[in-house]
């Protein structure tokens, strides 16, 4: 930025105007709707002044419904996320090696990725089938399970069963961060540490790791938040069976208000839910914003 | 010396061949199976244990689907309401995206970071208010209702990708324009975005893609058969007692063409558009 512009008041309000179309809207069309959640979570009545409850807060503490959505979301978010990395690092690290054909394995291991969330879950739910399933076919032929195993109709399987399709279609997003990651990676580095005789895990250790720190720590904000915000997979899946078991605070709420019309306690779990949301990922948006 | 051995193995190139092939197979086995069950009869793929290869394929599946079914109109549905959203949010997100790259105001930070956190916000936050306002306004059950639905989702993103693409160019070419007499607009129309449109092209098509498979809003704003998406009538073929799964298979082949086509035709940008931000320059 130029020092006389920063002075020059006309082009200061210059970059008001450019703003101006985007805020106004997402003011109307996000601001509002979400103010208005907030409204409708205190049960508002209107007539006499104006008064308000906190009752749907505080049963919400007590609801063990709620309670169970809080720890589903935190094993599935955590555990996908978990695995992601997992399978992300050696496949990124794979790729970044000096193999042939490298741009043919590069876009074969995205292509998942490009699948909505429910063509994948749709695709698992067949795949996982007792009796048609792949799956379910596969491990028996190998002799690894000699009975159907129910996947999704089994309480303690069905998490890890979403789970599984949610691996598939979203690790190669946190794979592609971590590859730019390594390729960013000076060459020098490496030779450096070649000539000193350092082993491959000292070289993992004190080079490839800290070097990786902020595509890890970008790809893992960005993971957390579109998982959190998953709903496609387990709807599709399970729809948050069975019983409970992969009831997930989307599925959650989506009950409360489209089932059960219960519109003020949605409300109130779904502020508690972006709540929760907003702290988590604070960190991540205040890095963003003072580098912006 | 044997563990030495084992770490040269597992850091030599032989060894990441082993697990590309590991992950082609993870990856693409998905894939061969829609495929394959999308070729087969009704029948066949009642069968147990299933057919690895379709013993007589037919193209019955897709016929039902795209000629019978509803599936020409979801799709048509998807098309245009993730287009126009994607397409409306790019371009009025492009002007904030230069706004907030080359002027510095009061409040710039607090907006972008509302503008980033709005991101955040779990959709389910505000289905139940838009469900209520869409109804009171008249657009429940409507393409437009959907298209601002989506605009909630695509236009914060836009704004944050096209500003990285912004943030890119150099100054001096807007400053120079503005000496050969251009306007700070004109310098924007006619200099900056002429040399984004590659990455306006990626942020249009990650618009694009973030609306196409999305389920929540469709199911929550809409209700009538010739308003949904083709994640919606897909979600909807599942039965609850017998599911055509050739018919639905063929139907999740067809709507993940074009995500899948978009990306192999433009992978380069997008994978840059990707990763933008997580490197640092």
């Amino acid at each position: 930025m130029l020092k006389g512009e920063r002075l020059n008041i006309k082009q200061k309000y210059q970059g008001y105007l450019f703003v101006l179309p985007t805020v106004f809207l997402l003011v109307l069309i996000l601001g509002f709707p979400a103010f208005m959640a907030v409204v409708n979570s205190v049960t508002p009545i209107w007539s006499e002044g104006f008064s308000f409850t906190l009752e749907n807060y505080t049963k919400l503490i007590h609801d063990p419904v709620f309670l169970n959505a809080f720890s589903k979301t935190a094993y599935f978010v955590g555990t996908t996320v978990f695995i992601h990395f997992l399978i992300g690092l050696p496949v990124a690290m794979a790729l970044n090696a000096q193999i042939r054909a490298r741009n043919f394995f590069r876009v074969l291991a995205i292509l998942p990725w490009t699948v909505p969330d429910v063509i994948s879950g749709l695709a698992w739910r067949y795949m996982l089938n007792p009796t048609q399933g792949i799956v379910n076919h596969i491990l028996m032929s190998l002799g690894i399970v000699d009975t159907q195993i129910s996947w999704l109709g089994n309480p303690q399987l069905a998490m890890p069963s979403v789970i599984l399709a949610e691996v598939w279609r979203a690790y190669p997003f946190v794979m592609v961060i971590l590859l730019a990651g390594l390729q960013a990676i000076p060459e020098q580095l490496y030779e450096a540490a070649r000539v000193d005789g350092a082993t491959f895990l000292q070289v993992f250790r004190y080079i490839t790791l800290p070097q990786l720190k902020r595509p890890f720590a970008v790809a893992l904000a960005l993971d957390v938040i579109w998982e959190f915000r998953r709903f496609g997979v387990v709807y599709t899946m399970t729809q948050g069976g069975p019983g409970h078991a992969t009831e997930i605070f989307s599925m959650r709420v989506y009950k409360e208000y489209f089932d059960f019309f219960n519109f003020e306690y949605a409300s109130a779990m779904a502020i508690v839910v972006a709540g929760i949301m907003l702290l988590i990922t604070l960190p991540y948006v205040k890095t963003m914003v003072s580098e912006a | 010396m044997n563990m030495r051995k084992i770490t040269r193995y597992l850091t030599g190139r032989q060894f990441a061949y082993v697990i590309l092939l590991a992950m082609l197979v993870f990856n693409l086995i998905p894939f061969f199976w829609m495929l394959s069950t999308s070729f087969k009869s009704l029948a066949e793929s009642f069968q147990t244990p299933p057919t690895i290869w379709p013993n007589n394929p037919t193209v019955n599946a897709y016929t039902k689907v795209l000629v019978y079914g509803n599936f020409p109109l979801y799709f048509f549905n998807s098309t245009v309401i993730s287009l126009s959203s994607a397409v409306f949010s790019s371009l009025i997100g492009a002007l904030a995206a230069y706004g907030f790259s080359r002027f510095f105001f009061k409040g710039r930070y607090f907006l972008m970071g509302a503008i980033l956190a709005s991101q955040l916000l779990p959709g389910v936050l505000l289905v139940g208010p838009y469900f209520k306002m869409l109804a009171t306004v008249g657009l429940y059950d409507t393409r437009v209702g959907l298209i601002i639905a989506f605009t909630t989702i695509t236009l914060p993103f836009s704004t944050w990708m096209l500003k990285g693409f912004i943030d890119g160019v150099p100054k001096e070419l807007d400053q120079a324009a503005m000496v050969d007499g251009c306007s700070r607009f004109g310098a924007f129309t006619r200099v900056v975005f002429p040399v984004i449109a590659p990455g306006m092209v990626a942020t249009i098509i990650f618009a694009f893609l973030l609306a196409w498979g999305d389920l929540l809003w469709c199911l929550s704003l809409t209700n009538s058969e010739s308003m949904a998406t083709v994640t919606l009538g897909l979600s909807r073929l599942v039965g609850q007692f017998r599911t055509e799964w050739p018919q639905l298979m063929a139907g999740s082949v067809v709507a993940a063409l074009p995500p899948v086509a978009l990306y192999l035709l433009l992978q380069q940008h997008l994978v840059k558009g990707l990763t933008a931000g997580a490197v640092k320059e």
